[in-house]
């Protein structure tokens, strides 16, 4: 046991392997960052649907985020990775292939869309209609009504809910080690294979990731609540 | 589309005892998750020396991937504590601790959210602590915090699809077991993401509903 | 009377499913009256102000802003088809309303809420829309305040914004749909005031209001709803000194003892 415990706290490996190791993180927040995007825009767009006086319209809303809203994240990936190339390929009558980054982005965005979409719905029915009135009886377009008085308020006040979101999305990104995306859980499992040295490495790679995480949520909910009191006071 | 049938529907022995070991391991670990939960939750809140490590245990529980626990479990805990034993154990306790992670936190925000006076009251008629718990507080909190009981249980489900990576023959194992045998990606794994959204569909559907049917029935929510 | 009225309105019905709340008003105003409409709840007074601004849609009957109808556009053939959204919101800008629950946008400052119509709206520029909105914001005495948010005012000061707001563009007619019901009765006096001194300046008011001792020294005229269509109505002596109708005597006998 005093054996396991000094390889347990040789994080000497983890330093060694530390610049591959950093890619890897980095590699973890570009994915982030890009499937983020992806999600808020198709998020927005079903929550749009979903809140539309046309009775169509609604229920592709509610198709959309039913149905990725119950996808599980690595299903959605593989599915992405094997099987759309394959379906393009028949379309386009050619051999396709995906990146394994855009397979990735494009499937949890599409996932956390489901997620992100509820999240905007909520926030757009919780301002009140007399604003909208207010709006409406100066003559504002339904359009104009919808980007500077009912949007900006839906993201101050769903704020804390969508960090809670992008946190899971990171989390999410681990992922893509799984179809060979050289993140940060891919390194270690590559460096874990030559070193065999499972104990330390994947230790180190879960106190890595506490640390990102939790400074991150202490830092943008603190950000958000100081930006959230000047309006919401 | 034959090959529907020759593809997935000919293997649904092989996807259904993947199935099942996928049911296996959920039940157990959201069984798991709610005791550990409780367990976190209660000593955060009561056990003053053991605060500082309980928060440590739920927020490092909360804050990193499942991908990362299961490996962690799998690889790690039995050079450390020579258990898990099996690949199925290392499974449903990984996905047990993610989950009692959050369970705590949704619990304590249930408990902290009965008003003071509730307790005062029975206080005032003579119960003593545990039997004020067991009786006035966890019914409440369980009626209150029944649908994030429930979302966790989703969770668990869509989590579960990664155990297929430690070699627990899951339903995602067995799926891409036979996508590489008779390289076919497309109905197998189509089926399989569609077996899988329709599942998650109708355990979200059934537990609100059955949270819903409980708050009614015990008053909480209206309708 | 060779002036257009500023507002006409003809027969206007209004149904809710199978709840009548209209039941045929017509009346004018016209440039520089102050009318205020009193009435039980439940009479229609406000849905009568929510249909002049087309928050509400008659069921039958059509309202006239300066000559223009506002729910059908008569074409060369003489047919009408119902007025669309986009020529509504033209109509609209003529139209100032403020609203019992004030509505001010809480994500924007005082002057921003004032100017943002007139600066996207009418397209006036930021530089001559802060200028406006300076100008309106000081006629309601709040531009000290140009640069709070609105949480941080009282009802009061809130509802002089709302009028501000609406003053901003310039409109025809000032709406007001009981301006004054949600504010604690010391905050009232500030907005009455305000209204008072819009009246004197010659603006033309329609207020919806429970307000009698306003109703009796400002308007020029006032209208008794009930049951969805006008009792009686009359320059304020006369409503109030000498009652017509029975109903509209109950009415204010709760009011003025």
């Amino acid at each position: 046991m005093s054996e396991t415990l000094q390889q347990l706290l040789d994080i000497s490996i983890f330093w060694e392997y530390r610049t591959v190791l950093l890619r890897g993180l980095a590699v973890n927040f570009y994915v982030f960052v890009c499937a983020a995007i992806v999600a808020l825009s198709l998020g927005l767009g079903a929550a749009l649907l979903r809140v539309s006086r046309r009775r169509p319209l609604r229920a592709l809303g509610t198709l959309h985020v039913e149905i990725f809203r119950n996808a599980p994240d690595y299903v959605m990936v593989v599915w992405v990775h094997f099987v759309l190339p394959l379906l393009i390929g028949t379309l386009l009558h050619t051999r396709f292939e995906l990146n394994p980054f855009v397979s990735a982005i494009i499937a949890l965005g599409f996932v956390y869309s489901g997620y992100f979409a509820e999240t905007f719905r909520a926030g757009i029915e919780a301002v009140p209609i007399g604003q909208i009135e207010a709006g409406r009886s100066c003559g504002m377009s339904d359009r104009h009504i919808l980007w500077r008085i009912v949007l900006p308020q839906v993201v101050r006040r769903m704020l804390p809910e969508s960090i809670n979101q992008f946190i899971s999305l990171f989390k999410a990104t681990t992922i893509v080690s799984l179809i060979a995306v050289p993140d940060l859980m891919y390194q270690v499992s590559m460096i874990t294979q030559q070193e065999m040295r499972p104990l330390p490495l994947y230790t180190g790679a879960a106190l890595v990731y506490f640390a990102v995480i939790l400074v991150a949520s202490y830092a943008l909910r603190a950000a958000s609540e100081r930006w959230r009191n000047k309006i919401f006071a | 589309m034959g090959n529907w049938q020759r593809l997935v529907w000919n293997q649904r022995d092989a996807l259904f005892s993947g199935l099942v070991v996928t049911v296996e391991i959920c039940l157990i670990a959201f069984a798991c998750a709610i005791v550990g939960g409780l367990l976190l939750c209660l000593i955060r809140m009561y056990v003053r020396p053991l605060r500082p490590v309980a928060i440590v245990l739920i927020e490092f529980f909360r804050a990193t991937p499942i991908l990362v626990q299961l490996l962690w479990v799998n690889y790690a805990w039995p050079a450390l504590f020579g258990w898990p034993d099996t690949f199925f154990t290392a499974a449903w306790v990984a996905l047990a601790l993610q989950s009692s992670g959050y369970l705590a936190e949704t619990f304590r925000g249930g408990i902290e959210a009965i008003p003071r006076g509730h307790r005062e009251a029975a206080y005032s008629v003579g119960m003593r602590p545990m039997l004020v718990f067991r009786r006035i507080i966890l019914p409440q909190v369980a009626l209150s915090t029944a649908p994030s009981i429930v979302n966790q249980f989703t969770v668990i489900v869509k989590s579960s699809t990664l155990v297929s990576v430690i070699t627990v023959q899951d339903l995602m194992f067995e799926s891409q077991r036979i996508v590489n045998i008779w390289y076919e990606p497309i109905e197998m794994l189509t089926a399989t993401a569609a077996i899988y959204i329709i599942i998650v569909f109708l355990v979200s559907t059934a537990g609100k509903a059955l949270s819903d049917m409980l708050r009614r029935r015990f008053g909480i929510a209206a309708a | 009377m060779s002036e257009v009225p500023t507002i006409r309105v003809v027969d206007v019905h209004k149904r809710f499913g199978s709840l009548e709340v209209l039941r045929g008003v017509s009346f004018e105003v016209h440039r520089g009256n102050v009318v205020s409409m009193i009435g039980a709840s439940g009479s229609g007074k406000s849905t009568l102000l929510r249909c002049i601004n087309h928050l509400e849609t008659p069921t039958t009957g059509d309202i006239f802003i300066e000559g223009e109808s506002l729910c059908f556009r008569g074409d060369a053939a003489g047919s009408r088809a119902p007025r669309p959204l986009s020529e509504i919101n033209r109509m609209r800008r003529d139209l100032g309303t403020v609203f019992q629950q004030f509505n001010l946008w809480p994500h924007m400052t005082v002057l921003g809420n004032v100017i943002e119509a007139p600066n996207r709206v009418r397209g006036l520029s930021r530089k001559a829309a802060a200028q406006l909105g300076g100008e309106c914001l000081a006629r309601v005495h709040l531009e000290d305040k140009a640069l709070e948010y609105p949480a941080r005012l009282s009802g009061g000061q809130q509802q002089r914004v709302a009028i501000a707001r609406a003053l901003a563009m310039q409109p025809k007619v000032m709406l007001f749909d009981e301006p004054t019901s949600s504010l604690d009765p010391e905050l009232t006096d500030e907005v009455l005031g305000v209204m008072r001194e819009l009246a004197a300046d010659g603006t033309t008011m329609i207020v919806v209001t429970h307000e009698m001792g306003f109703a009796r020294e400002v308007s020029d005229r006032v209208m008794f709803l009930h049951n969805g269509l006008i009792e009686e109505e009359g320059p304020p002596d006369q409503m109030f000194g000498a009652p017509k109708s029975e109903r509209f005597r109950q009415f204010i006998a709760k009011y003025l003892y």
